[in-house]
């Protein structure tokens, strides 16, 4: 591993500054969004890169504090009586996800259906270029950096479009996003495959834009000058000490407390499924198409929230908009996951004040590149060309997640997803021959819950007084309920003059328990 | 349920299946044969060489009998040899015998009578060619075995010295000749020799134990 990484680095030190440039602001708006201290996002996007970064197995997954959780976190906090409180959840939290990751819950990631994930992709692709529309206009007061949700603050994702062409556009932020998103779709296509410029990360120069642009503006043109409120806001620590004082230790104290542990639970559940979504994700948009041990993903996640927790940060998950931006930054190795986060670190400790110049505006132009990637009109294409099974699940899911929020949406898309999967993989089990008033229902494979319909039909269509045999020779699984149907058909039987044999299954796990004769070959 | 209206029945379910799996399983095979295997078989129930090799119609061209016997007078497996050599052209015969076969037993045993005791003089000369060897096992069982397994040796040699076949390596016409034992313990089809064009026949060692 440490070899791959060193082998790597080129590609990943580029892709680790981009990973960091969109991490600080999402960390920091989560962190506002959660009713948290604002530091406490930088911690999670510390500790997801620098732990679970090293824990996991996961080449590309980003992990960090996520907007899936802010609800969850947001009503925790109020509910509990103090910050110290709750970090004792998100401790317990990790320790309960490192016992799902022992009793093999990661395996459920790999279930989830594929239309499903990519529908995922290109939702959150769609909203983040909606959502930095207003960041990108200068409008600011709307929705926290990172939100998900398609209601918020009285208004919704398109009113607040809206509300930032009407609400008076910021000149300057306008002129910062545009330059710096031409740029960044020019860069994409114009970034030298050779020399030293290869190396070179777009959005780094896209932010440093935004910066000399915004100063420019100071001297040249006043009205234009982006105020604090359009830029970067990290807390600014006086010192080592006050940086140290940033930092929180859990409350253990209130470790009886079933508040506590009701949390935990809530927070290891749906930070586990956040988390196994993203990994699954970004295996499928991994130009090497590597695959995640997902059940080791929970035990890396849980240990990135104990550690979270025990110095004061918010829970991480593996995050799919830090992902998508790493594998977009061509990223080989967990490396980028790692460096990204000791940016964070150093920057965040050394260079707080030049942070801060940073404009939210070309950040927006940042993650409208990003999102742009990841819901490209060829896409949707792509999975109309696969068919209604799989083009109307993932229409679903962007559509439901666009209009609710990412876990409702995901929901509603699993929902559809598996009614199409269990249609998609339905086959006819059941063969019903007749000749004259002898019948034969023969089970061709074995009869899941899913054939009860079929069983119910085919037995049905045995006339009265018929001499019937049941086949069920070439299955090695009944599910009980179609044994509990065969049996009502034979009980039935009685009454419409109707003989009923039965073949049993070879491995006589089904036959002993139906009440009829049997049929068996016999070798003395 | 009469148990012969059962078979039509589950006919009828095979051909449903095959059909709604593959609609033209069936009409595609009008068209002729062309099966890679002749199997000589014994006729018991429980060795269906189609069921033990998951065989599909149109692989195997069959012959079955009592303790698979061949003799060059018996015209039924002659003109089936025939057919299948000189018309379908098989690369590849398999004599196959099995594991506790009645026939052999009879051969060791005695107590059959009519058509039955005429048929298994083949299987005695076996016998009396190895009468040493065969005494020589420990068991009634083993004994049983052994002759299965001589026997299918010596079967697949009369079938290699068959005009049919001795034409047919003439002409340098592509056949092998396999002996087999199937073993009803375990479902395991086994190797005990083969002949090829070129093998000496005079040379032919008595096969390994496997049963």
């Amino acid at each position: 591993m440490t070899q791959s990484i060193l082998k790597s680095w080129r590609a990943d030190l580029p892709a680790s500054i981009v990973v960091f440039l969109v991490a600080l602001p999402l960390c920091l708006g989560i962190a506002l969004a959660s009713g948290a201290p604002l530091f406490s996002g930088l911690i999670a996007g510390i500790v997801g890169g620098l732990v679970v970064g090293a824990l996991s197995k996961s080449p590309l997954s980003v992990s960090g504090p996520a907007a899936g959780l802010t609800v969850i976190v947001l009503a925790a906090i109020e509910s509990m009586p103090s910050y110290q409180v709750f970090l004792l959840s998100v401790v317990l939290a990790g320790v309960i996800q490192i016992a799902f990751s022992f009793s093999r819950g990661g395996t459920l990631g790999e279930f989830v259906p594929s239309s499903v994930i990519v529908g995922m992709l290109a939702a959150i692709g769609l909203i983040l270029i909606l959502k930095q529309i207003p960041h990108a206009l200068g409008y600011d007061n709307g929705d926290f950096e990172g939100s998900f949700e398609f209601f918020s603050n009285g208004g919704n994702t398109f009113s607040d479009i809206v509300r930032g062409v009407t609400g008076g556009i910021a000149p300057g932020a306008l002129v910062i996003a545009l330059v710096s998103l031409v740029f960044l779709f020019w860069w994409d296509g114009a970034q030298p495959k050779t020399g030293m410029l290869r190396f070179l990360p777009g959005p780094l120069v896209a932010v440093i834009l935004g910066v000399v642009l915004n100063m420019l503006f100071a001297v040249a043109m006043p009205g234009w000058h982006l105020q604090p409120t359009h830029l970067v806001q990290v807390p600014v620590a006086e010192g080592i000490a006050e940086f140290a004082g940033l930092f929180t230790i859990p409350d253990f104290t209130a470790i009886g407390s079933s508040a506590v542990w009701v949390t935990a639970l809530t927070l290891a559940i749906v930070a586990s499924l956040e988390s196994l979504l993203s990994v699954k994700a970004v295996d499928e948009i991994d130009p090497q198409r590597r695959t995640t041990d997902k059940n080791w993903e929970l035990m890396a996640q849980g240990g990135g929230n104990i550690v979270s927790g025990l110095i004061g940060g918010l829970p991480v998950t593996s995050v799919i908009v830090r992902s998508s931006a790493n594998v977009a930054a061509g990223a080989q190795s967990k490396g980028s996951a790692i460096l990204h986060a000791t940016w964070l670190l150093l920057s965040v400790a050394l260079i707080p004040v030049a942070l801060n110049q940073i404009p939210l505006a070309a950040l927006a132009a940042v993650l409208i590149a990003v999102g742009y990637k990841l819901t490209k009109p060829a896409l949707f294409v792509e999975r109309y060309r696969k068919g209604w099974t799989q083009f109307i699940p993932f229409v679903v899911t962007v559509a439901a997640i666009l209009f609710t929020d990412l876990l409702i949406g995901i929901l509603i898309g699993l929902v559809v997803g598996f009614i199409f999967v269990v249609a998609r993989n339905f086959r006819r089990a059941i063969t019903f021959a007749c000749d004259g008033q002898d019948c034969l229902v023969r089970a061709r494979r074995n009869l899941y819950f899913i054939h009860k319909y079929e069983l119910q039909r085919e037995l049905g269509r045995v006339p009265d007084n018929a001499n019937v045999l049941i086949d069920l020779s070439s299955t090695n699984y009944v599910d009980l309920d179609n044994v509990d149907i065969i049996n009502a058909f034979i009980k039935g039987a009685e009454y419409r003059g109707i003989d009923v044999i039965v073949r049993g299954d070879i491995g006589q796990k089904t036959a002993p328990l139906i009440n009829a004769r049997k049929t068996e070959v016999s070798y003395i | 349920m009469k148990d012969s209206r059962q078979l039509l029945l589950a006919n009828k379910a095979w051909s449903t299946e095959l059909i709604e799996e593959d609609p033209d399983f069936f009409q595609r095979q009008t068209v002729g044969q062309k099966p890679k295997f002749l199997w000589i078989g014994c006729s018991d129930s429980r060795v269906g060489p189609e069921q033990m090799t998951q065989s599909h119609p149109g692989q195997m061209f069959i012959h079955r009998n009592v303790a698979n016997l061949v003799d060059p007078a018996d015209m039924n497996l002659m003109s089936v040899l025939q057919f299948a050599v000189d018309v379908l052209e098989v690369p590849n015969i398999l004599v196959v015998g099995h594991h506790g076969c009645g026939g052999i037993k009879a051969t060791l045993s005695g107590g059959v009578t009519g058509p039955v005791d005429t048929w298994l003089n083949g299987a005695r000369a076996v016998l009396a060619d190895h009468r040493e060897e065969i005494d020589a096992q420990p068991t009634e069982e083993a004994k049983v075995n052994r002759l299965v397994e001589v026997n299918v040796r010596d079967q697949l040699l009369r079938l290699a010295h068959t005009d049919t076949v001795q034409g047919a390596f003439a002409r340098d016409q592509k056949l092998i000749l396999h002996g087999w034992v199937y073993d009803i313990r375990d479902g395991l089809l086994k190797e005990l020799l083969t002949i090829e064009r070129d093998t000496d026949l005079a040379a032919i060692e008595r096969p390994n134990k496997v049963l």
